[in-house]
C-alpha cells in the first residue's frame, strides 16, 4: 500500500543497519543443525495404537475397520450419533454418502446452511500419532475450512497409511516446495481451559470429533 | 477481580507505577494470589509431564533457538520474501514503524470496509499497540472472541498473562460478569455453563460481522502463509467466516520455511498450555477463492523491535514465541500476577521486552523485578537467556541514573557508596560488623530474623525479612577455634 511505502523502506533500513547483513549473504535455513527426532521408531500396529490412544485422550471417539467396511462404518457412526442432517465436501466418495440420512453436498453452501447441519463427514490428509493430530489440507474430499467448523459433530475418515508417528514425518509428506495453501491441524475437539484451568470441550468449533481409522495395510 | 480492590490495572508502561509500588496491593489480594497460584500450578505440572515424555526436548530447543536466531540475522530478506509470496497469493502487506502508524493503517482499512463492528482473535500485538481504545474512539465496536479476552472485556479488566489472560479471575467472578453483561440472572457458576453462555453470545457475531482482526503465531517466508494456533475455534471462525481479515504481526514473527513449523509446533503447545498440540492450528496463504475471506491484509509492526535487533545481547528477546512458560515458573510472577508489570507483556519476558519496546524510556523498574534464579531460561523453548538480558538492562538503567543529580539523595546510591567504602578495607569491614551487631540487636526477634527496621532500613524490610547478624563473625570463630586446638 502506498501510504506505508516510506515506512516499509524505513523499517527495512533499520533492520539492515541492525543486522549489517547485505541481502545476498543470506545463507540457507535448511543448513541449520537439526538433531531432534525426525523419523519414528514404532511398527505399524504400535503407531496406530498410539494414534488411537492419543485421540481418545482428547475425548475423540475412534472405531476402526477394513477398507470394504467404510460405508457400513460411516452408517453405523451416523446412526449412533442420533443426527440426521449432514454436510459433505463435494469430493467425498459417493459410496460414503450412505442412504437414510439427509446429505447436503457443499457446492458453495451458504454459512447459514452449514450452520443448520448437525454434522459433517470428511476425509483427511494425514494423522500424526505422537500428538493424535488430524491434518486437513482442505482438498475436495476434506472440504472447505468452514465445513469442519460450524457443525457440532465431525466424523473424519483416516486411513492407516496416512498415519505417521512424528510431526516432522508429516512435513516430509507435504508436496514440495512445502505448501498446502490452506491447512487445519486438529488435535481433539474445540476446548478451553480459560476458567480456572478446567478443560471444557466444545467452545466454538465442533464439540464432538469421531474418527474411523481404516486399516488399509500401510 | 483485582479491579475491585486495586483500582483499574494500568498496562501502559508510560503511565504505570513502578513495579514495587504496583505489586503491593496485588500482594495483599489473597483471592488474586490464590487464582494465579492455582492456574500456574496446573499449567506447570501438565507441561512438566509432557516435556518429560519428549526424549528430544533439548534438541528441539536447540533447533528452535538456531532457527529463530538465523531468522533474526536475515530478518530483512525473510520479511521481503514473505511480502512477495503473500502479495502473489492475493494478500496485502502493510508496514507500520510504530504503534500510532499501525493503528492508523487499521483504522483506514476499516474505513474502507465501512466497518462499525469487528470480531477479534486474541492478539498480543493488538494490546501492545492499544488498538481497542482507538477503535472505540473511532466508533467501531470490537468483540473479543477468545473466552478469556471476552471475560476481561465484559468485566472491564486487563489481561494478566500472555496465554491465559484471565487466570486471575475465578469462576464466581466470571459468573458475575457474564450474568450482568449478558442479562443471564440464573447463570450457574460451573465452567461448562459459563463456556456455553460465551458460545451462544458470540455465535451470531461470528456469522454476521464481516470484518475480523487477528494476530499471527508465525509468518512463513517461503510460502507467504500465516499460522495461528488456538484452542477454542474462535480463531477459525474469525479466519474463515468474515469477508475481510486483518492480521497484525510483529516483524519478528517470520520463519524461513514451512517445515520449520515442525520444530515450533512441537514446542509451543507443550510450553504454553501443557498440551501435545493445541486443538487447532490454522494455516492460510493470501486469499483462496471460495474458502475464507475475500480480502486479506497483513500489518507488519516494528514499534521498537528493530532497535532491539541492533543490540547483540538483547537481540535474543526477539526469538520469543509468546508461550508464557517463563511466567508460570517465575517466583516473582507467581506472587504478583501480571498486573504489577504495567505492561501487556508481564513476567520475565515482559521484564525484558517492555522496557526495550519503550526504548528504555519507561518501565525501567521491570529488569529489577526478578531474583535472577534462572527458572525462566530453563523452561524457555527458544533458549532466551533472560537473566543475562535482565542484567544487561539493569546496567543500562543504572547508567541512566548515574547522570542524574538526584542520585545524591537516593538511599540506594548512598548505600552502595557506603558499602563500597566499607568493603574496600578489612579493618573498616570488621568495624562495621561490630557496629552492626550492636545496632541491630534490638531489632532481632526470637526467631533470629529482623522483620522491621526504622527509617531508611524500612525500605528493605517492607518487602523482605533480614537475618539477624550472628553473635560471632566467621573470622572470630576461626581464630577462637585455632586457639582451642593448640
Amino acid at each position: 500500500m502506498s501510504a506505508s511505502a516510506p515506512s516499509r523502506q524505513l523499517i527495512l533500513d533499520r533492520i539492515r543497519a541492525a543486522t549489517q547483513n547485505p541481502r545476498q549473504s543470506a545463507s540457507n535455513a535448511a543448513e541449520l543443525s537439526r538433531s531432534y527426532i525426525r523419523r519414528g521408531k514404532l511398527g505399524v500396529q504400535e503407531r496406530l495404537k498410539l494414534m488411537i490412544e492419543r485421540l481418545r485422550e482428547y475425548d475423540a471417539e475412534v472405531v476402526d475397520c477394513v477398507p470394504e467396511e467404510v460405508p457400513a462404518a460411516i452408517g453405523a457412526e451416523l446412526a449412533s450419533s442420533g443426527r440426521r442432517v449432514f454436510v459433505a465436501p463435494e469430493g467425498l466418495p459417493a459410496e460414503w454418502l450412505v442412504a437414510g440420512f439427509d446429505w447436503k453436498i457443499d457446492r458453495g453452501l451458504e454459512n447459514a446452511e452449514i450452520e443448520q447441519a448437525e454434522g459433517v463427514v470428511t476425509a483427511a490428509f494425514c494423522g500424526v500419532a505422537d500428538s493424535g493430530t488430524i491434518l486437513l489440507h482442505h482438498s475436495p474430499s476434506e472440504g472447505r475450512r468452514v465445513l469442519t467448523l460450524l457443525p457440532d459433530w465431525h466424523l473424519c475418515i483416516l486411513y492407516a497409511s496416512q498415519v505417521v508417528e512424528t510431526l516432522p514425518e508429516y512435513f516430509d509428506r507435504c508436496p514440495s516446495p512445502g505448501t498446502p495453501v490452506l491447512a487445519t491441524y486438529i488435535s481433539g475437539p474445540s476446548a478451553t481451559a480459560d476458567i480456572e484451568m478446567t478443560r471444557i470441550k466444545g467452545v466454538h468449533g465442533p464439540r464432538f470429533l469421531n474418527v474411523i481409522l481404516v486399516r488399509d495395510g500401510d | 477481580m483485582s479491579g475491585t480492590l486495586t483500582g483499574h490495572p494500568v498496562l501502559d508502561p508510560r503511565l504505570a507505577p513502578p513495579f514495587p509500588i504496583a505489586a503491593l496491593p496485588l500482594l495483599r489480594n489473597a483471592q488474586l494470589r490464590e487464582n494465579v497460584a492455582h492456574a500456574t500450578d496446573v499449567i506447570q505440572s501438565k507441561r512438566a509431564r509432557l516435556v518429560a515424555e519428549k526424549t528430544d526436548w533439548q534438541e528441539l530447543r536447540r533447533a528452535a533457538a538456531a532457527i529463530r536466531s538465523h531468522t533474526l540475522e536475515h530478518l530483512g530478506s525473510y520479511l521481503e520474501e514473505f511480502e512477495a509470496r503473500c502479495t502473489a497469493a492475493g494478500g496485502m502487506v502493510h508496514w507500520a514503524s510504530d504503534a500510532a502508524e499501525a493503528r492508523a493503517i487499521i483504522l483506514e482499512l476499516l474505513r474502507q470496509e465501512q466497518a462499525s463492528e469487528v470480531i477479534k482473535i486474541k492478539t498480543m500485538t493488538s494490546a501492545e499497540i492499544q488498538l481497542n481504545p482507538a477503535l472505540e474512539a473511532a466508533g467501531i465496536h470490537a468483540y473479543e472472541t477468545d473466552l478469556a479476552e471476552l471475560i476481561l472485556q465484559l468485566g472491564e479488566d486487563e489481561p494478566s498473562h500472555i496465554v491465559v489472560p484471565a487466570l486471575h479471575v475465578n469462576r464466581s467472578q466470571v459468573r458475575e460478569i457474564f450474568a450482568r453483561s449478558m442479562g443471564l440472572k440464573d447463570l450457574p457458576d460451573d465452567p461448562k455453563a459459563l463456556t456455553a453462555a460465551a458460545r451462544t453470545y458470540l455465535r451470531q457475531k461470528f456469522l454476521t460481522i464481516p470484518t475480523a482482526i487477528g494476530g499471527a503465531n508465525f509468518l512463513i517466508a517461503e510460502t507467504g502463509s500465516v499460522a495461528v494456533v488456538e484452542s477454542e475455534g474462535n480463531g477459525r471462525m474469525c479466519l474463515t467466516l468474515p469477508r475481510t481479515l486483518i492480521t497484525l504481526a510483529g516483524i519478528e514473527k517470520v520463519l524461513p520455511r514451512f517445515a520449520d513449523l515442525e520444530v515450533m509446533l512441537q514446542l509451543l503447545a507443550r510450553s504454553a498450555t501443557g498440551e501435545r498440540m493445541s486443538p487447532y492450528t490454522s494455516l492460510w496463504t493470501g486469499v483462496t477463492p471460495g474458502d475464507g475471506p475475500e480480502r486479506f491484509h497483513v500489518v507488519l509492526v516494528d514499534n521498537g523491535r528493530s532497535s532491539i535487533l541492533a543490540r547483540p545481547t538483547e537481540r535474543q528477546t526477539l526469538r520469543c514465541i509468546r508461550c508464557a512458560a517463563c511466567l508460570n515458573t517465575c517466583p516473582v510472577y507467581r506472587q504478583t500476577g501480571g498486573h504489577a508489570y504495567g505492561s501487556v507483556y508481564p513476567g520475565p519476558i515482559g521484564a525484558i521486552l517492555t522496557p526495550q519496546l519503550m526504548h528504555m524510556e519507561y518501565a525501567q523498574s521491570l529488569p529489577f523485578a526478578s531474583s535472577l534464579c534462572g527458572a525462566c531460561y530453563e523452561v524457555c523453548p527458544v533458549k532466551i537467556d533472560i537473566p543475562k538480558v535482565l542484567l544487561e538492562l539493569r546496567a543500562q538503567v543504572v547508567n541512566q541514573e548515574r547522570g542524574r543529580a538526584a542520585r545524591l539523595r537516593d538511599p540506594m546510591f548512598i548505600g552502595m557508596k557506603v558499602a563500597h567504602a566499607i568493603l574496600a578495607g578489612a579493618r573498616r569491614f570488621r568495624a562495621a560488623q561490630w557496629l552492626g551487631r550492636i545496632a541491630l540487636r534490638p531489632f532481632i526477634r526470637k526467631d533470629g530474623w529482623i522483620h522491621t527496621l526504622p527509617s531508611l532500613g524500612a525500605k528493605w524490610t517492607q518487602t523482605r525479612d533480614l537475618r539477624g547478624l550472628p553473635s560471632q563473625s566467621f573470622r572470630q570463630w576461626w581464630t577462637a577455634r585455632g586457639k582451642e586446638e593448640r
